[in-house]
Parts: C-alpha cells; sequence; structure tokens
C-alpha cells in the first residue's frame, strides 16, 4: 500500500532540465559581464582585441539564453503562461519571479550589446590599419582582412563596415549583413551611452549569476542541505565568470582566429576564475559537512554514488584540466614551443571542457541533493 | 464542526500517527469523493525513513501551513491563503514549476499528468491535472455541509484528526499522544497557535 512519493529525491521535483537551465545562465550571466569587463578596457587601448573577448561575450552570453531558458520552459506543464511574465511573475519575494525579470533585462541586454558591437560601419573595436597590435596588422596593411575571411576586403573596407570576424562572415554569405548593419547604426546610442547602458545590463547580468544560486530552493524552508547558499553562491559566481570567460576566450580564438598576449591575458583571467571556483567546490566538500551536518549524506553521494560525474566531469573535466591546459598554451605560446594551430585548439577545447563541466555540476548538485528530514520527528 | 476560521483558528486534518493502520481508507475516500484518478495523490500513505529501522507508513498531506513555505516560493501567486487561512491553488495561474514541491516540508504539491474531472464542486478548488499543482483541499465543499474532510471522516481508526488547533489540542490531549510534528514544523503549520499544540 505504502509508496514513496512525499520523500523523494529533489531530482524528482526537478529534473536534468533544471540542471541544464541553472548551468546556462550562469555562463551566460558570466560570459556578458566579462565580456562587458573587456569592452570598458578597449577604451584603454588595443580595442580590437579587448573588443573580441567583449563581443564573444556578448555572443555566449545570447547562446546561453537561447538554450538554458527554453529547457526550463519545457519542463513546466504551462510553458506559454509563464512567458507572459509581467503577467504571471507577480510574487516578487520569489526567486523564480525575480529570476525571471532578471533574464528579461538581462537578454535584452546581451542581444542591444552584442548588435552594437558586432555590426554596422562605426561599431566600437572594429580593426584598423592604424592599430599596431602584433598579429593585426600584414603585409597587405591590415590583419582584419584575413580575418575578415575575405582577400577581397582591404582594411578601408574594414574600417567602413567589413566582415570582421566570423559571425560577420557567416551573416556575409547568407545576405544579412547589410541589414543588421544598418540597424545596428540606426539604434546605437553615443559611446559613453552606451557603456552605461552595458553598465545597467550587467547588473541584470549579475543578478541572473546570483539566481543561477537561488535558482536552486529558497525560501522559508531550505530543505536540501547540500544547496547551503553560503557555500553554493562562490561556486555559482565563480563558475559562471570562469566558464563564461573560457567560452568566450575559445570562440574568439576559433571564430576571428585570434590568440595574441590580450587574449592569453584573457585565457589567464579564465583559469583563475576556474581556479576559484575549484576552491569553492573544494570548500563544499570538506567544509559544509561540518558546518551543516544535514549535509552530510549529498556530499558523500558527490563523492560515491555519482563520483564519476562530480569527482570525474566536473572537478577533473571542468576545472582542473581547463586551469591547467589554459596556462600551458599561454605558457607555451609565450616560449614560442607551441603554433598557434595548438593555442587555437587549446582555447577551444578548455571552452568545450568548462561548459560541459559546469553543467556536470548543476546535475551533480541536483542528483546528489536529499531533502532534509527536518520537520517529521520519525 | 469547524467548516472556516473561527476565533480558534484555521480548521486542518492532521495525523495520529500512532493510531495509523496503512489500511489506504483515507487515500481511496479522497480519489472516490472528488472522483480523482488513481494517480492523484492529495493525501498518501507514504514510506518515512525509508530503508531504516524506522521505516514506518503514514498518511501525509497539505496541512494548510499558517506560514506556508509554498505560498511564499510560488512564483505567480498561484499559491494564495483564503480567508478562511486555507491554501489554494489556483490553476489558471499555475506554471507547473515544481518550486513548491520543492518548498513544501511535507511533500504535498502533486503534480499529476492526467486530467482530473472538472466537477462542479471541485472547482475552484485544487488543479485539474496536466501537470499543475494539486494538493489537498480539505474537503471545503464537504465542510461547508457540515460533514468533515473524507479522509478523516472515514479512517476506521481515527487516524486522521480534523478541526482548529483548538479543537485538535483537546483530541490530541483525549487520546494521551502527542502531534507528529517537531517543533520547527509545527511552527510552520500551526503559526502562532504552535505552542498550544506542541506544548501538550
Amino acid at each position: 500500500m505504502a509508496t514513496e512519493i512525499a520523500f523523494e529525491l529533489p531530482y524528482t521535483e526537478w529534473n536534468w532540465r533544471i540542471g541544464v537551465y541553472i548551468a546556462m545562465i550562469g555562463i551566460a550571466g558570466g560570459a556578458y559581464l566579462t565580456g562587458y569587463v573587456a569592452d570598458l578596457l578597449s577604451a584603454r587601448g588595443n580595442a580590437s582585441e579587448h573588443g573580441r573577448i567583449a563581443k564573444y561575450g556578448y555572443l555566449v552570453g545570447l547562446l546561453g539564453l537561447a538554450i538554458g531558458p527554453p529547457v526550463l520552459l519545457s519542463h513546466l506543464a504551462t510553458p506559454f503562461r509563464a512567458m507572459l511574465i509581467p503577467l504571471t511573475m507577480t510574487n516578487l519575494g520569489s526567486w523564480m519571479a525575480i529570476g525571471a525579470y532578471m533574464l528579461l533585462g538581462f537578454g535584452l541586454g546581451s542581444f542591444l550589446m552584442f548588435v552594437w558591437v558586432t555590426f554596422g560601419a562605426s561599431r566600437p573595436h572594429s580593426p584598423t590599419v592604424a592599430e599596431g597590435e602584433e598579429g593585426t596588422l600584414a603585409a597587405d596593411g591590415g590583419r582584419d582582412v584575413a580575418s575578415d575571411g575575405g582577400a577581397e576586403d582591404g582594411p578601408a573596407r574594414a574600417a567602413t563596415g567589413g566582415t570582421t570576424g566570423g559571425i560577420r562572415g557567416i551573416l556575409n554569405r547568407i545576405g544579412l549583413i547589410d541589414r543588421l548593419d544598418s540597424l545596428a547604426d540606426y539604434t546605437r546610442p553615443s559611446e559613453p551611452i552606451r557603456l552605461a547602458l552595458g553598465g545597467v545590463f550587467a547588473i541584470f547580468a549579475a543578478g541572473v549569476l546570483v539566481y543561477s544560486a537561488m535558482a536552486y530552493g529558497s525560501g522559508a524552508t531550505e530543505r536540501v542541505a547540500l544547496w547551503d547558499k553560503t557555500f553554493l553562491v562562490p561556486v555559482q559566481i565563480f563558475g559562471g565568470l570562469g566558464a563564461g570567460l573560457a567560452a568566450a576566450v575559445g570562440l574568439t580564438a576559433v571564430a576571428d582566429r585570434s590568440v595574441s598576449r590580450t587574449i592569453q591575458n584573457y585565457a589567464l583571467g579564465a583559469a583563475g576564475l576556474l581556479a576559484a571556483t575549484l576552491v569553492a567546490v573544494l570548500a563544499t566538500v570538506f567544509l559544509l559537512p561540518e558546518q551543516v551536518p544535514a549535509a552530510e549524506p549529498a556530499v558523500q553521494n558527490l563523492l560515491t554514488t555519482h563520483a564519476t560525474l562530480f569527482v570525474g566531469v566536473v572537478v577533473i573535466t571542468g576545472l582542473i584540466v581547463p586551469i591547467l591546459l589554459s596556462v600551458g598554451a599561454v605558457v607555451g605560446q609565450r616560449r614560442d614551443v607551441i603554433s598557434r594551430t595548438t593555442a587555437t585548439a587549446s582555447y577551444a577545447l578548455v571552452g568545450l571542457l568548462v561548459i560541459a563541466g559546469k553543467v556536470a555540476l548543476a546535475l551533480a548538485y541536483l542528483l546528489a541533493a536529499e531533502f532534509t528530514p527536518m520537520p517529521l520527528p520519525v | 464542526m469547524s467548516t472556516h476560521q473561527s476565533d480558534g483558528g484555521t480548521a486542518r486534518v492532521i495525523p495520529n500517527w500512532e493510531s495509523c493502520i496503512d489500511c489506504g481508507a483515507c487515500e481511496v475516500a479522497c480519489q472516490r469523493t472528488w472522483d480523482l484518478p488513481p494517480e492523484s495523490d492529495r493525501i498518501q500513505v507514504v514510506a518515512l525513513a525509508h530503508g531504516t529501522e524506522d521505516e514506518t507508513n503514514k498518511p501525509m498531506q497539505c496541512y494548510n501551513c499558517a506560514e506556508a513555505p509554498c505560498v511564499e516560493v510560488c512564483p505567480t501567486d498561484a499559491l494564495r491563503f483564503r480567508d478562511n487561512g486555507t491554501v489554494r491553488v489556483d490553476a489558471g495561474m499555475c506554471i507547473g514549476c515544481h518550486y513548491c514541491g520543492v518548498g513544501c516540508p511535507f511533500g504535498a504539491p502533486q503534480y499529476p499528468d492526467a486530467e482530473i474531472p472538472e466537477a462542479e464542486e471541485a472547482s475552484p478548488l485544487g488543479a485539474r491535472g496536466n501537470g499543475l499543482m494539486d494538493k489537498c483541499t480539505t474537503c471545503e465543499p464537504r465542510q461547508e455541509q457540515g460533514l468533515e474532510p473524507a479522509c478523516s471522516s472515514e479512517c476506521p481508526t481515527d487516524a486522521l484528526l480534523f478541526g482548529t488547533p483548538d479543537e485538535l489540542s483537546e483530541k490530541l490531549e483525549e487520546d494521551h499522544v502527542s502531534t507528529p510534528f517537531s517543533d520547527e514544523a509545527a511552527r510552520i503549520v500551526f503559526g502562532d497557535d504552535a505552542d498550544e499544540i506542541v506544548g501538550e
């Protein structure tokens, strides 16, 4: 007669789709924030290389939003009702409602910022002949020619709306580039206002990053000790920033064939953020059971039942290997012991590994979680 | 008989676990009364502490908590307190996100996939399946007719007690039993009345 529905594991309420959602919005928020920092740094010089990170940071933010929220909607019983956010998300005491508004603002911001830095004749950060950064000038007068993907494009065209970068090249081939350029030039505000707006959108991105932690159960009863916010928030913030930046660096290396010293610095930055994530994860494993004894079974689940996923994919494949690979590629480049192709492949691989690791982390935190049976004296 | 919030507080069904014999009559009474499909679990005899020496099977359902976590976490305000202090779900607002399922410490929210018949007397109480949240309605239409909820009415061993905090306190005292709730759970369920119930 008896069954076990009432006290099953959290994973029975929230399956893999919630994990993918949480991972993707975390990566998206982190990518936007690091991209925005690069956008700001571009004003200090070497604009095109910082600009690449900004552009691909915003793009990773968009891609994360293109994947995460739709996966969440597929989990809901009434996805179309949920999409009517201003009409339905009325309880602003709920983190899910707060998160919905954060995602809305962030989605708008990442779209606008991406369009403004990627399209239009007067887009910021576009490579010019005057720019003398190593690797940006070629014998024909402009590295942008090669990176534009067309030898027929010259530096003058690049400066006035050429097909800079892989994205523009792709859109040029499918005939959308002119319309997007017009749209971007028509809507783009002045540079100070664009950066100020980017700062406002960065607040939403930071909110999304925090929400990627709070999206795990929150409320009057924190029923899952593994999701203790003191430990979870640093994991999600550092993890989102590190994964977002690593993904942007990987995309920049592949799409723009750029592994310049500036990009290398960003790769080192990503490695640092991933190292901080590793520390936060290890703190969860070693300190959380001491601080919150109810979390002990779930931490043991991470280390035993789900050891392959957590230790193998999250810690080793998703954090340690990318850190070593990033640092190794940068050191190798600076000592001229690896080729540009090898460096490009390394940064791309790092990007893929951290995304896989971030998704695995979210899944592991769902799979290993157990409800704390505190209310019932049995 | 309490049909609405009175001076004594909100009327609820709570279990007297020492009397439960795991017969499942409460589940059958609920499903039969409201013409619910078998997968509906507005009340359910569940295994607690499964796999341990303390494993036991007890009825669980919504307690219409005074400090309901489900109401706090629901993003769409689909879960609200009614004037009589009970918690109701508005099927027209629920999006089936399971936040209430993760927030509720008693496992009350259910998300049946099957269509629950839209019986006239069932509306607007509870959701109607299709993955939306559904839970015990404390048989409010029966209460309006002067009847107890079906589960407590048909429990052969009086393992389900119905009443306001005052009435429940009296019944527990008569039976010389304590509530099944820890202090923390009692605060969630009874709010300011917790001391009155747990203090016995």
